[in-house]
């Protein structure tokens, strides 16, 4: 009864979508009224990015990034705290944390198809949430983990960034997101991602050609995971803070949401989608206190009308500003 | 300490039955529909409103329990018509995003009407007051959800067993082209099993309302609930919603005197173990 | 093809942004503008909808404030301690905030309190968690409510009083470290009394079923059940309590009620007879009480409930404070405001220079029978009010 994802993954030209990010990028927080909400916007874009990987590339849904992303940040935030690392010990750190967290929850959960994977994921969600508030002497508990430092980029003791700046602190999320978008566009357009393309077309088919499927989608997760745990890591570092509300179900709904009317299958599609989703929070919630029914509304609409997600609307749009080319060169009008 | 565990099978077998009710109507969606339903909890959370309402308008709590329901279905046999049926076809993830902006709307929309507070709904009357039997106490109210659970899964029961729609119901779980070739209008038998499934947590959002309130922010723990339930017991079946049920019932009670702070928690613990060991949960099929 | 359109997107992108969209920031005005943290919506929105109401009625009495106008701004914390601290961020750094007040989480407050201290600005807040005036304390950061020693002192001990048969007490504590603080100084208390603390049941932050942890302690025999849970946990854990004819076999006291709109909620039929810790209450005849229930039912045709109370004497407070340093320099206000002796809404108030913990009354109550209420919001009577404090140099705060 249902269809497969009907959605082709977005064929955007390489370079030109890095272009566009990296307008996108710098245009950011001169658009926005502050940085720190450009730079909460980037942190959930990489969040919903990796959700993507899974979602969109691989046909998985999954319940739990907010596992990863609140791994990374307690983990990165752990790590400065406890052994004074820095900034790209932190990141690694988290990264790792993530990767690891992937390959636990992945290796258990892709044991299972359809919403039984889903509601795997959400039950490793379960347990990871009650994990981080019992631990309370590692997390903070329910009041969270408080004076999470934002160490500076130093070479041999120099200071090279100071990113207790929010713009310099902008630059370098922005600077972040840009290699690691530009890393996860090889990804998907290696002979790897196309291999996930096929397992979320056809999984039995792509079993049949001789592919490992376990074994693509463990790499896949522990990929997400890492970019994740990156996302919490930074997030953490931003607020100072790590709240366990990183890693309660909102989270990992609220990046789902983030991925998916962003447009899955769309790498650029996930920054437009954490945007959107912040921005509209923010500009709502002022307006109105019961701004969540918009939200609701919304949601409703980008699923009714336009499927592709923001992504999807803007390409449709791009199409209709172009007049296409018909059968043998003519337009449509002289057919 | 043996009677303290007795107490606790017999008050999860209770609460089990609670649980089946809050699971049935989102196994039976599933199961003829293929349509994964976010929303269930804040029509559960409707419900329990609606009843606070209509026992503030007529002081009784039965007839809240037959007016209160029939609303809640004939909204979600409306929201099916307008919305639902458009999206079917389409894979979960949608049908989750939509389910989940209507219940964010259903959520928001309570506190609108009701207020952020929540609200009280009296047990009535007739069934307050204990039973005692020996050390063991035991409200008549939970004893009454309990037998009314059960006489609602046996109505449901024969209804899916020995009725028309029943039949097509059951068919259409396997074929739903079969079941239209075979001459049966299947968008209004799709309207009619939504508006049940979603009837029914609605009940269970009044039985529930005197033990909980009537509150806006409860759908997601009532739909974490309701999952759990049915993907133990396998998505689509009744039985296993029952077993399920009452599985997760007795699994919570006897955590909490075995180990009270991960009673929640386990839940879901027993439920990731079932899935582990039984691919489609323990009635399950693919 | 498709990289001319990308092109050509990624220009209109870039030309949005040369745009002066971000030069608002530049013609904001400098009226004086308070900041209320408030949970509108999320799950609190009961909680932030009454605190904001608070506040406003604090504001309105100081149209003018240093021949300046002021002005209130209300930054929706949604319940979520990130939110709150990334829009008290932006409020910092773009439009200069300084004077906040509110917080309806513990865990927003003292994330919060952080950002406001190294901004040098004012934070007045409700929170319970000890830590915000103890080892996560600072300069900025000032707190009106009491926390768990205090709490737990003057309703446990009245209570012990109150009932000399009753030696088994067993409690029900919730997994939060607040919880915790609650149960540890609950356990101090029971040994100084020499309380049989027959049993606890701890349970997780989402419970709502109770139903187990009854059974529990209708099983052990005590002679009150203490109830250390808070919010939509301690509703549904005395519901289900007294659907279990607990109020037949034993006394109940819920240490950290919410005040009247929890009555509200719950009735009479529930309340009667229960024992109730809380921070404020409606009828206290003080000075500002009098006042403050005038000018709600004027303002709103409602009496006050606890955070309306709270988040407007904190307002309240802040602003005096403005004035009486004379100054909107965050250091010299906060300056004012340590040794601040007032009239609040439980009586004659004092913030305590040690830590900027607001010393203040909690009081016992007791739930009434629909009889005897006179009318809908006289759902329990004050049996005791008090004041326990834990001395600043055990608080662990050291402010320099």
């Amino acid at each position: 009864m249902t269809e497969k994802n009907p959605l082709a993954v977005a064929k955007g030209h390489g370079p030109a979508l890095l272009l566009l990010l990296l307008v996108t990028l710098i245009g950011l927080p001169l658009i926005l009224p502050s940085t720190t909400l450009a730079t909460e916007i980037l942190i959930f874009g990489l969040a919903a990015l990796a959700c993507n990987l899974l979602l969109g590339y691989t046909g998985l849904l999954s319940f739990g990034q907010g596992i990863f992303f609140g791994a990374g940040a307690y983990g990165a935030a752990l790590l400065m705290i406890h052994l004074q690392w820095g900034m790209l010990g932190a990141l690694v750190g988290a990264a790792l944390f993530g990767a690891l967290l992937a390959l636990l929850v992945g290796a258990l959960a892709i044991r299972r198809k359809g919403i039984y994977f889903v509601m795997l994921t959400l039950a490793f969600s379960q347990m990871a949430y009650f994990l981080a508030y019992t631990l309370s002497g590692w997390t903070g508990g329910d009041n969270g983990l408080l004076d999470v430092p934002r160490p500076n980029i130093t070479v041999a003791g120099h200071v090279l960034l100071d990113l207790a700046d929010p713009r310099h602190f902008y630059a370098f999320v922005a600077l972040l997101f840009l290699l690691i978008f530009a890393g996860a566009l090889r990804v998907i357009r290696s002979p790897f991602g196309s291999t996930l393309l096929a397992i979320r077309e056809n999984e039995a088919r792509a079993a049949a050609i001789g592919y490992d499927i376990r074994h693509f989608k463990i790499l896949v997760f522990m990929l997400s995971g890492a970019i994740t745990g990156i996302a919490g890591a930074l997030y953490a570092m931003l607020l100072h803070f790590a709240p366990l509300s990183n890693i309660d179900l909102m989270m990992s709904e609220n990046i789902l949401i983030m991925t998916i009317v962003g447009g899955t299958g769309s790498l650029f599609g996930s920054l437009l989608g954490a945007g959107a989703i912040v921005l509209l929070g923010d500009v709502l919630s002022e307006l109105w206190p019961r701004w969540l029914m918009l939200l609701g509304v919304i949601l409703i609409l980008v699923v009714v009308f336009m499927r592709g997600g923001l992504w999807g609307g803007l390409a449709d749009l791009a199409k209709r500003l172009r007049p296409s080319p018909g059968v043998d060169g003519k337009t449509k009008e002289q057919l | 300490m043996l009677d303290l565990y007795l107490f606790q099978l017999l008050n999860g077998l209770g609460l089990g039955m609670i649980y089946f009710l809050i699971a049935v109507g989102l196994t039976i969606i599933f199961g003829l529909l293929n349509f994964v339903n976010f929303a269930h909890g804040a029509f559960f959370l409707l419900g329990a409103y609606l009843c606070y309402t209509a026992v503030a308008l007529t002081g009784n709590f039965w007839l809240a329990l037959l007016i209160a329901p029939l609303a809640v279905a004939a909204l979600a046999w409306v929201v099916e018509r307008v919305l639902i049926k458009r999206i079917y076809h389409l894979p979960h993830t949608f049908q989750i995003l939509v389910t989940l902006g209507i219940a964010l709307i259903i959520q928001e929309a309570s506190v609108l009407i009701w207020g952020p507070v929540g609200k009280h709904i009296a047990v009535p009357p007739e069934l307050r007051g204990v039973l005692i039997i020996g050390d063991f106490i035991y409200p008549y109210y939970r004893l009454f959800l309990i037998g009314f659970a059960a006489l609602i899964g046996l109505g449901l029961w024969l209804l899916l067993e020995r009725t028309r729609f029943g039949a097509l119901v059951r068919a259409g779980s396997e074929s739903t082209e079969t079941v239209s070739l075979l001459g049966t209008n299947i968008f209004r038998l799709f309207s009619l099993t939504f508006a049940l499934g979603v009837g029914l947590a609605g009940v269970a959002g009044v039985l529930f309302a005197p033990l909980r309130g009537a509150q806006p922010f409860v759908g997601p723990e009532i739909l974490g609930i309701a999952f759990v339930v049915v993907v133990i017991g396998g998505m689509g079946s009744f039985g296993g919603a029952l077993v399920g049920g009452l599985l997760v019932g007795v699994v919570q009670s006897m955590m909490s005197s075995l180990w009270p702070q991960g009673a929640s928690l386990m839940i879901y613990g027993a439920m990731a173990a079932v899935i582990l060991v039984r691919p489609y949960g323990l009635f399950g099929r693919a | 093809m498709q990289r001319r359109t990308l092109l050509k997107a990624g220009l209109a992108l870039g030309a949005l942004g040369s745009l002066p969209l971000g030069a608002s920031r530049v013609f904001a005005e400098q009226p004086l503008t308070f900041y209320g943290l408030k949970s509108m919506s999320g799950p609190f929105a009961s909680y932030g909808k009454y605190a904001d109401m608070g506040s406003r009625l604090a504001i309105a009495e100081h149209p003018q404030l240093l021949g300046q106008p002021l002005k209130y701004k209300v930054i929706d914390t949604e319940g979520n301690a990130g939110k709150a601290v990334r829009k008290v961020q932006e409020a910092i750094g773009q439009d200069g905030a300084r004077f906040f007040q509110g917080c309806t989480l513990s865990s927003s407050a003292l994330a919060v309190s952080k950002e406001i201290n190294k901004a040098g600005g004012v934070f007045m807040t409700p929170v319970g968690a000890d830590e915000i005036t103890g080892k996560d304390c600072n300069s900025s950061t000032f707190r009106w409510s009491v926390p768990t020693y205090g709490a737990i002192r003057e309703t446990l001990v009245p209570l012990i009083k109150l009932l000399p048969e009753a030696k088994r007490w067993y409690t029900i504590t919730p997994q939060y470290v607040f919880g915790d603080a609650l149960l540890d100084n609950a356990r101090k208390v029971f040994s100084e009394h020499g309380i049989e603390h027959i049993g606890n049941s701890y349970h997780s932050l989402q419970e709502q079923e109770f139903s187990g942890y009854l059974t529990n302690a209708i099983a052990a025999k005590p002679d009150v059940l203490v109830l250390l849970n808070f919010g939509s946990q301690s509703s549904n854990a005395l519901r289900q309590a007294v659907n279990f004819g607990i109020k037949d076999r034993m006394k109940v006291l819920l240490v950290w009620s919410a005040g009247l709109d929890q009555f509200q909620e719950l009735g009479s039929d529930v309340l009667e007879g229960v024992y109730l810790g809380a921070q404020y209450w409606h009828q206290v005849d003080t000075p500002l009480n009098r006042e403050l229930v005038a000018a709600t039912r004027k303002a709103y045709g409602i009496n006050p409930n606890y955070p309306l109370a709270a988040d407007y004497i904190g307002t309240r407070v802040m602003l005096e404070a403005i004035i009486k340093a004379n100054s909107l320099d965050g250091a010299a206000v906060s300056k004012a405001l340590q040794g601040m002796s007032f009239q609040g809404p439980t009586g004659d108030e004092l913030i305590r220079p040690g830590d900027h913990q607001v010393l203040k009354d909690y009081y016992l109550l007791r739930g009434k029978p629909q009889a005897q209420m006179r009318d809908d919001d006289d759902l329990a009577e004050v049996l005791h009010a008090g004041r326990s404090f834990i001395e600043v140099s055990q608080t662990g705060c050291a402010l320099a």
